[in-house]
């Protein structure tokens, strides 16, 4: 029986050594952008941590599970980077992330899409993120809607609703 | 007279340039971070002559038009302008590239009252007007 231990370590050592080889995790770059555009404010997002496993060859196992600091948000402005944070609108202090975790990733005609749930603001939402992958890089646009998310909801028409999201994530194995 | 109060205002623009550039170095090694793209020299040359040569043209309409209260007129107009300035830098949205957005007002709000405090610095070389 303990002959049997170093081979079996060696084929274990072997399959995890064959695992980690072979699998498709991504880490993020240094010069990623997330941007966000609804007029005014527009500004960023710097703060993001991210899981990513895709392999084009393999969709069914790839999954993204990506979260943003909502403190890292720059608009440009010191009072409105203030505002965003507070009670009002993001609440950083009670809601401190918002979270991408995708369910499915597809191929569609011009690149492909991730569904996946959104939280934001505490409020778990559906959504589909379409994307691209060039030259290791993640390109993908979406829209968001703020009063989906219970962004304060008491001023609809308060620097927009709808905000245009683009994402840009170089990537390295 | 205008040539006495061109002259003041260029003094007075040129004091207000050399605090703003002062300033800025100073706010620099104080925060470590860089604004002087947002800050530059142009913009804070352009800013101070702009404001003194505006500030000699209301100087000079003031002393010809209003006589006795020329001086509290004119002297409440550039504090009032001044104050009003204020709210120039607190509400620009600098380049999103620039970290430490909410430091700017600290470098900026100040530097909007350096024309006004180089004009009554040099008050008394010019005559007083």
């Amino acid at each position: 029986m303990k002959k049997a231990i170093f081979p079996a370590l060696a084929i274990l050592l072997v399959m995890a050594s064959s695992f980690v080889m072979f699998s498709q995790e991504w880490k993020v770059g240094d010069n990623y952008s997330i941007k966000f555009d609804g007029g005014d404010p527009s500004g960023t997002f710097s703060g993001l941590k991210a899981s990513i496993n895709f392999d084009p060859s393999d969709l069914g196992t790839s999954k993204f599970d990506a979260t943003i600091d909502v403190a890292t948000i720059n608009t440009g402005n010191g009072m409105k980077n203030t505002h965003a944070k507070s009670e009002k609108w993001f609440d950083a202090a009670k809601y401190p992330t918002i979270q991408f975790t995708s369910s499915a990733i597809s191929k569609t005609a011009t690149g492909y899409e991730a569904k996946g749930t959104l939280t934001m603001h505490g409020v778990q939402k559906e959504i589909v993120i379409p994307f691209t992958f060039e030259n290791n890089t993640f390109k993908g646009t979406f829209s968001v809607n703020r009063l989906d998310y219970n962004i304060n909801k008491e001023e609809p028409n308060h620097g927009g609703s709808t905000f245009k999201v683009d994402i840009e994530v170089p990537v390295t194995k | 007279m205008f040539r006495k109060i061109f002259l003041h205002a260029l003094a007075a623009s040129a004091l207000a340039i050399a605090a703003a550039l002062v300033y800025r170095r100073i706010y620099f090694f104080a925060t470590e971070i860089d604004f002087s793209r947002v800050a530059s020299f142009k913009n804070l040359f352009s800013f101070c002559l702009i404001f003194c040569m505006v500030a000699a043209g209301i100087n000079y309409l003031c002393f010809k038009f209003l006589k006795n209260r020329a001086e509290i007129i004119y002297n409440l107009i550039l504090s009032a302008v001044s104050f009003a300035l204020v709210m120039l830098p607190i509400s620009i949205s600098l380049p999103l590239d620039i970290k430490s957005p909410e430091l700017f007002p600290g470098l900026a709000v100040p530097i909007v009252f350096f024309p006004a405090l180089s004009w009554y610095t040099l008050m008394p070389l010019f005559g007083g007007e």
